[in-house]
């Protein structure tokens, strides 16, 4: 039985322990609500965007724009792959791994090559381990500069994209469903096929009037397909991350909570026993002294 | 035939209107165009510059884009913009100024690469469309 020194520290370092995931879950709660806020403002955005590119892309022939080549061949993935940088998360970047491992797994039939680029650390410290062509890595993405980046980004996949480099773009991220609950997102970003526009729900009514012509217009707002895609992806997983730490630091004070109960029950078990003891010990000393006496 | 558009603008920070106008007014790269119920399905690039709308509620209302797409189906316009300002909110005085400069900086501008250009020309349009001049 542990003395009771040792059952206060115990207790002691499990309280502060306690405390910095309460602060945490404190940080993450706040920073969920935030980034929440600019995601759901953004959605609406980026969704419009992306009805409006698929709409031309449907209308248009593959002619049309480098950037609406169908490629004859797959032969080169290119996953930009969506973690976090920083742990005490949960299962967050776990899970993620796992569903890339199994993604890339089936990819591999189909393409000859596959390349992973990375947005946050987590990711590429378990791949660059695993020996997986590595691309590109970006870290410390944060709301504040989520457009910066992914400008640098659109700009880089957009050119690879066009000479030829990689065959299809793929977004790899966890898309934000609730506080409670996210959901790993497997999103083509190029090329944009006439198949997948049609799931949209275009009509493909050929008297649609451009201004100016169908060219330029593609010429102009595909690019910027490509970046707010990539900020919405970047966005979707921040906001992931603050609402699974958050999840993360809630279970780990009340397990804590918990701990610190069992604890308490086993110093006053022993403080009992200790003092049990103790009178035994005095009524103990004081019959043997009353029966020696008497005789 | 629908009597009322719905129109949507939309702003990577924000939905800034979304309600049924009876006719708008944009400012398309290929000149202003006006959008009524009932319009041929329509794809524009918008300059930066003032967009006109009459609801049920006001006849003339007026905000300030700063470029964009217009996206014009099934009687509803779609306006996807950088950023949106209210006409009443803005400095003219400072916009002036601005305007005035870019213009120098433009007029001295002499081989400048296409990019910067263009860089400096939405500028400009966007200080004028501040102006409201």
């Amino acid at each position: 039985m542990p003395s009771l020194k040792q059952i206060t520290t115990k207790i002691k370092s499990v309280r502060s322990t306690r405390r910095i995931m309460g602060a945490m879950k404190l940080i993450a709660a706040v920073r969920l609500q935030k980034a929440q806020a600019a995601l759901m403002a953004y959605r609406p955005y980026s969704d419009a965007y992306r009805d409006v590119v698929l709409n031309v892309a449907a209308l248009s022939e593959s002619e049309d724009h480098p950037l609406l080549r169908v490629p004859e061949e797959k032969t080169n993935l290119h996953v930009l792959f969506f973690t976090s940088d920083r742990g005490l998360c949960g299962s967050f970047n776990s899970a993620l791994i796992r569903n890339m491992q199994r993604y890339a797994e089936e990819q591999n039939k189909v393409f000859g090559d596959i390349k992973l680029s990375f947005v946050g650390r987590r990711g590429r410290d378990y791949f660059s381990k695993s020996g997986v062509a590595t691309g590109k890595y970006y870290t410390g993405v944060n709301e504040k500069n989520s457009r910066k980046f992914s400008e640098e980004l659109a700009a880089a996949l957009t050119e690879e994209f066009r000479v030829g480099e990689s065959d299809e773009i793929v977004l790899a991220y966890n898309y934000f469903v609730s506080a409670i609950s996210q959901r790993m997102t497997f999103e083509r970003l190029l090329p944009l096929s006439a198949q997948e526009a049609d799931e949209g729900g275009q009509e493909s009514s050929s008297d649609y009037i451009f201004e100016p012509e169908k060219e330029r217009i593609i010429g102009s707002i595909l690019p910027k397909y490509v970046q707010v895609r990539i900020e919405r992806a970047m966005n979707e997983s921040l906001t992931s991350e603050h609402a699974a730490r958050m999840t993360a630091m809630e279970n780990a004070t009340s397990n804590a909570d918990e701990v610190i109960g069992k604890l308490t029950l086993l110093f006053n078990k022993t403080r009992q026993a200790i003092i049990t003891t103790e009178l035994m010990d005095i009524v103990n000393g004081t019959e043997a002294q009353r029966k020696g006496g008497n005789e | 035939m629908a009597e009322k558009l719905r129109l949507k603008i939309i702003t990577p920070e924000k939905l800034v209107f979304d309600g049924e106008v009876e006719e708008l007014v944009a400012p398309g790269q290929m000149g202003e165009f006006g959008v009524l119920p009932g319009h041929v399905p329509f794809l524009s690039v918008l300059f930066p510059g003032r967009l006109r709308f009459k609801t049920e509620e006001s006849e003339e209302n007026t905000l300030i884009i700063h470029g964009g797409l217009a996206d014009v189906k099934d009687d509803t316009v779609s306006i996807l913009t950088d950023q949106s300002e209210n006409p009443e909110e803005v400095d003219v005085a400072v916009a002036r100024k601005d305007a005035e400069a870019f213009q120098k900086e433009l007029d001295e501008l002499q081989d400048a690469e296409v990019s910067e250009r263009e860089e400096l020309d939405k500028k400009l349009r966007i200080a004028r469309a501040r102006t409201g001049e």
